[in-house]
C-alpha cells in the first residue's frame, strides 16, 4: 500500500508542479536577480545623484585632476612638488604603508608578551600588565598620538642646533633622528643580488642543520646559524664590491638631517602611539585566545615536565593562533586605518595628501573615492592574508 | 583638539550630503525658484531671470545667516572668552545679516578649518564663506564658488624667531618652514623658494594651535602665512620674541565667497561690501548715517536708494541698517585690523592710495 502511495504521489508531484510564485527554484532565482537588481539600482542612483548634484553647482565630474601637477613639496621626497596628483597619492600611499609595515608586527610581538604576562602567576607582572591594557585601551587613539608627539618626542629630542650627534653616524633631533642608512649611490640591483645570494645561504644553512639535528640530535637553531650566515654572507659580498652598499651616518646640515635615514619625528610618535595603542587590544585578543584553550592542554604539558616557554612555544600558542586569527586581523585593519590620525601631527600620508589636493582646486568628491580606493587596497591584502593564514591553520575535521 | 575632528566628520557628511541630497535638493530649488519668482514680480513688476534667490529665500525663511568663518584668528574672526565672535570677517557676517533680515545679531557661525571650508560651503550647509581665503582662478573654476569682493588685500610673509638670525627670507636656505595644510600658502611658499633655488622642507600643521606647538618647539624655523595671520600670531605668541620678515611673497585677497549660480544672493553679498567702501568715501559713519540730512544727491541716493528691491535686498533703506550696524570700512578696520598693528598699505580707499574702491551707486 505504501509503496504504491509514494508512487503515485511522486508521480503527481511531476505532473503538477507548484506555480511559479511557491516554486523554491524560481524564487531563489527571483531573490538572487532582484537582490543584485537592488545594488545595482543603488549605486547607479548614488552615481547619478552625485553627478548630478556636482554638475549642477558647476563642480567637474571626472578624474582628469589626477594628471595634473601637485605643486606642493612634501617633506623627504626633492622634487616632490613636481608631482602628478596621482603620484603625491602614491607617496602618501607609501608613507601609510610605513606605519603599517612597523606597526603590525611591533604591535603584535608587544600584545602577544602582554597577553601572557596577564595570566601570570606572579602577581607584579600581571598587575603591570593589565595596567598597560587597561590605560592604553581607555583612551582614544588620538590623544595618544598627541601625547606621543607633542609632550614625548618634540619636548624631550633636543633642538637641532644643540649639539646631538652620537658617534657622529646618530642624530638626535626634534626635526628628525637620523640613523645610519644605505648610501643612496649604491647601486640597488648590488644590493637586491647580495641580499638574494644571502637568502639562498640562509636556506642552505636551515637544511645543513636540520640534516646535523636528525643525524646527531644536537639542537637545530636553524634560526641563529641563518642570521650569521646572512650577515657573513653580506658582508662578504660589501667587501668584494668596494663597498658597493656602504651605510653612511646622518649629520646635521645646516638645519635639517643630511645624509642616512631621517626618521621624522611625526613618524615616530605616531607609529609608537599606534602601535602601543593597538598592542592594548592584540592583548586581550590574546589573552582571551589562550584562556580558550582547554585547561587540558596546560596540565597535559605540565604532566610531561615541559618549561612554560615549551608551554607556550609548543602546545598552547599554536592552538590560541588558531582562534586569535580572525580578530587580529580586524585589529590590523584598524592600524591601518588609524594611521589617517597622522594628519594631525604632521605626518603625510593619505589623508594629509587627500586634504592638500582637495583645498587645491580639486573636486573633493572624485579625491575621497581615489582615497577610499587606497585603502581598500590596504584592507583587502590584509583580509586576504588573514584568510590564507586561518585556512593553513584551521583545525582539519574530518 | 576634539572638536576639530568633528569638523572632519562634519565635511564628510556634507560630502554624503552632496552625493544623497539630490532628490529633495531639487524639488526644494523648483519650489523655491517658483515663490522667488513671484516675489519679485510682485516687488517689482518684472519677471526675475531664471534660477537664483533660493540662497536669499532660505535665509529669510530661517531668520538666521549660516556664516562660515575661521574662529582662530584674531582680528578676522576669533571667539572671545564669553562665547561672542569678533573681527573683520564676522563684521562682514553682520553686515549682510542686517542688510537681508535688518538683524546684525542674526548670524549663526559656523567655525572652518582650511580643508571643510568649500565643501562646506558647496554643500549648502553655510551661505556665505567669510573665512580668510584667497580668492584664485583656479578655485573659482574648480570649486563652484563666487567670490563676491576684496574685504582685505593680504600678502604672504614669514615669522622667524627673533634671534635666528634670518634677516630675509634669501637667508633661509636649507630650512624648515611650518604652514598650513591645503592652503595658496603651500604652493606659494613651494613657488617663491624653488624660483629662488633655495630649498627648504615643509612641515604640515593642521592649524593655528598645532602650528603654536610645532614653532615654539623649535620643530620649523619659520612660519609663514598670510601677513595678517602672522600679525595676530605674533601678538599672541609668548614663547619669545618673533618677527616678520619684510618680504611679501604673493597676493592674497581676500573677501567673502558664495556658491556659483546664485546671482541674486552673489550681488547682495557683494553689494554689502561695496556699501563700506562707498559709506568711507561719503564720510558716514555708523554715528552719523542716520542723522544726515545734507543735500547731496549722490549721498541721498545711497541712503534712500530706489534699486534696493531690485538688488533682491528687502527694503531700500538697507544701508542705514548696515552702516549702523557696523560702521564703513575704516570703522570696521580700525575696530578689528588696527590693534595687530598691520600696516594699512592697500586697504585704503582709492582716493588714498589704496585698492579700496566701489562702483558708484546711483
Amino acid at each position: 500500500m505504501s509503496t504504491q502511495e509514494s508512487v503515485s504521489q511522486e508521480s503527481s508531484t511531476r505532473s503538477a508542479r507548484p506555480p511559479l510564485y511557491r516554486d523554491i527554484r524560481v524564487l531563489r532565482w527571483a531573490f538572487q536577480i532582484a537582490v543584485v537588481a537592488a545594488v545595482v539600482a543603488l549605486v547607479w542612483w548614488l552615481y547619478n545623484n552625485a553627478v548630478t548634484n556636482l554638475q549642477s553647482r558647476g563642480l567637474p565630474t571626472g578624474f582628469g585632476f589626477l594628471d595634473r601637477t601637485s605643486r606642493f613639496a612634501i617633506p623627504g621626497l626633492e622634487g616632490s612638488a613636481d608631482f602628478t596628483i596621482l603620484r603625491a597619492f602614491v607617496a602618501g600611499y607609501l608613507n601609510t604603508l610605513r606605519v603599517i609595515l612597523i606597526g603590525i608586527p611591533l604591535c603584535t610581538i608587544l600584545g602577544v608578551v602582554i597577553g601572557i604576562m596577564r595570566l601570570s602567576d606572579n602577581l607584579l607582572v600581571r598587575a603591570v600588565a593589565t595596567l598597560y591594557v587597561e590605560v592604553f585601551r581607555n583612551v582614544p587613539a588620538l590623544l595618544w598620538i598627541f601625547v606621543f608627539y607633542y609632550v614625548i618626542v618634540l619636548q624631550n629630542l633636543p633642538d637641532i642646533t644643540d649639539d646631538a650627534t652620537p658617534l657622529d653616524i646618530f642624530v638626535f633631533s626634534n626635526r628628525g633622528i637620523g640613523i645610519p642608512w644605505f648610501n643612496p649611490d649604491s647601486s640597488l640591483l648590488t644590493l637586491v643580488g647580495f641580499v638574494g645570494v644571502a637568502i639562498i645561504a640562509v636556506i642552505g644553512v636551515g637544511i645543513w642543520r636540520r640534516k646535523v639535528n636528525e643525524a646527531t640530535g644536537k639542537p637545530e637553531r636553524g634560526g641563529l646559524y641563518g642570521l650569521i650566515a646572512f650577515v657573513v654572507v653580506l658582508a662578504i659580498g660589501n667587501f668584494v664590491a668596494g663597498n658597493a652598499f656602504a651605510f653612511e651616518g646622518a649629520h646635521i646640515d645646516g638645519r635639517m638631517i643630511g645624509g642616512g635615514m631621517n626618521v621624522l619625528p611625526s613618524y615616530l610618535a605616531l607609529t609608537l602611539a599606534l602601535s602601543l595603542y593597538t598592542a592594548s587590544h592584540v592583548a586581550e585578543i590574546v589573552r582571551g585566545s589562550i584562556q580558550a584553550v582547554h585547561k587540558g592542554q596546560t596540565e597535559a604539558s605540565q604532566a610531561i615536565a615541559l618549561t612554560t616557554y615549551q608551554r607556550y612555544r609548543y602546545v598552547i600558542l599554536p592552538q590560541a593562533f588558531r582562534i586569535a586569527i580572525p580578530p587580529l586581523a580586524s585589529q590590523y585593519l584598524n592600524i591601518t586605518k588609524n594611521s589617517s590620525l597622522g594628519v594631525a601631527i604632521t605626518y603625510v600620508e593619505l589623508v594629509a595628501i587627500f586634504q592638500r589636493v582637495s583645498n587645491n582646486a580639486t573636486p573633493a568628491l572624485q579625491a575621497m573615492i581615489v582615497v577610499m580606493f587606497f585603502y581598500l587596497t590596504f584592507s583587502l591584502s590584509i583580509s586576504l592574508i588573514a584568510n590564507v593564514v586561518n585556512r593553513r591553520l584551521a583545525l582539519e575535521t574530518r | 583638539m576634539a572638536h576639530r575632528h568633528w569638523k572632519k566628520v562634519g565635511a564628510l557628511v556634507a560630502v554624503a550630503a552632496l552625493v544623497l541630497g539630490a532628490c529633495s535638493d531639487d524639488s526644494g530649488d523648483e519650489d523655491e525658484a517658483g515663490t522667488d519668482t513671484t516675489a519679485a514680480e510682485e516687488s517689482s513688476g518684472e519677471t526675475s531671470g531664471g534660477e537664483g534667490g533660493a540662497t536669499l529665500q532660505e535665509v529669510i525663511d530661517r531668520g538666521v545667516l549660516n556664516c562660515g568663518v575661521n574662529g582662530q584668528l584674531l582680528g578676522f574672526s576669533n571667539v572671545e572668552a564669553d562665547g561672542t565672535y569678533t573681527g573683520i570677517d564676522v563684521d562682514y557676517c553682520k553686515a549682510v545679516a542686517a542688510a537681508v533680515l535688518g538683524d546684525p545679531e542674526a548670524v549663526e557661525y559656523t567655525d572652518l578649518t582650511a580643508e571643510t571650508r568649500f565643501t562646506s560651503l558647496q554643500s549648502g550647509d553655510i551661505d556665505v564663506l567669510i573665512r580668510n581665503g584667497t580668492w584664485t582662478a583656479s578655485r573659482d573654476g574648480a570649486l563652484g564658488l563666487q567670490w563676491t569682493a576684496t574685504t582685505f588685500y593680504d600678502g604672504q610673509g614669514m615669522l622667524v624667531n627673533a634671534d635666528a638670525g634670518f634677516s630675509s627670507v634669501e637667508d633661509m636656505d636649507g630650512t624648515i618652514i611650518c604652514v598650513q595644510t591645503g592652503t595658496t600658502t603651500e604652493i606659494n611658499l613651494q613657488t617663491y623658494f624653488s624660483s629662488r633655488g633655495l630649498t627648504y622642507e615643509p612641515l604640515n600643521v593642521a592649524d593655528e594651535a598645532a602650528v603654536l606647538e610645532n614653532f615654539s618647539s623649535g620643530a620649523c624655523d619659520g612660519y609663514t602665512t598670510d601677513k595678517s595671520g602672522l600679525a595676530s600670531f605674533a601678538a599672541t605668541y609668548e614663547g619669545g620674541e618673533v618677527t616678520i620678515l619684510d618680504e611679501t611673497m604673493s597676493k592674497e585677497p581676500l573677501g567673502p565667497a558664495v556658491r556659483e549660480g546664485d546671482e541674486e544672493w552673489f550681488d547682495i553679498v557683494q553689494w554689502v561690501v561695496f556699501a563700506t567702501f562707498q559709506a568711507e568715501e561719503f564720510e558716514l559713519t555708523s554715528e552719523n548715517i542716520g542723522a544726515y540730512d545734507g543735500d547731496n544727491e549722490a549721498i541721498l541716493a545711497f541712503i534712500n536708494q530706489d534699486f534696493g528691491a531690485e538688488l533682491g535686498f528687502p527694503d531700500d533703506t538697507w544701508v542705514v541698517t548696515v552702516i549702523e550696524s557696523v560702521g564703513n570700512y575704516q570703522e570696521i578696520y580700525d575696530r578689528n585690523i588696527e590693534p595687530l598693528g598691520i600696516p594699512e598699505g592697500l586697504n585704503q580707499l582709492w582716493t588714498e592710495g589704496g585698492l579700496m574702491y566701489s562702483p558708484p551707486f546711483g
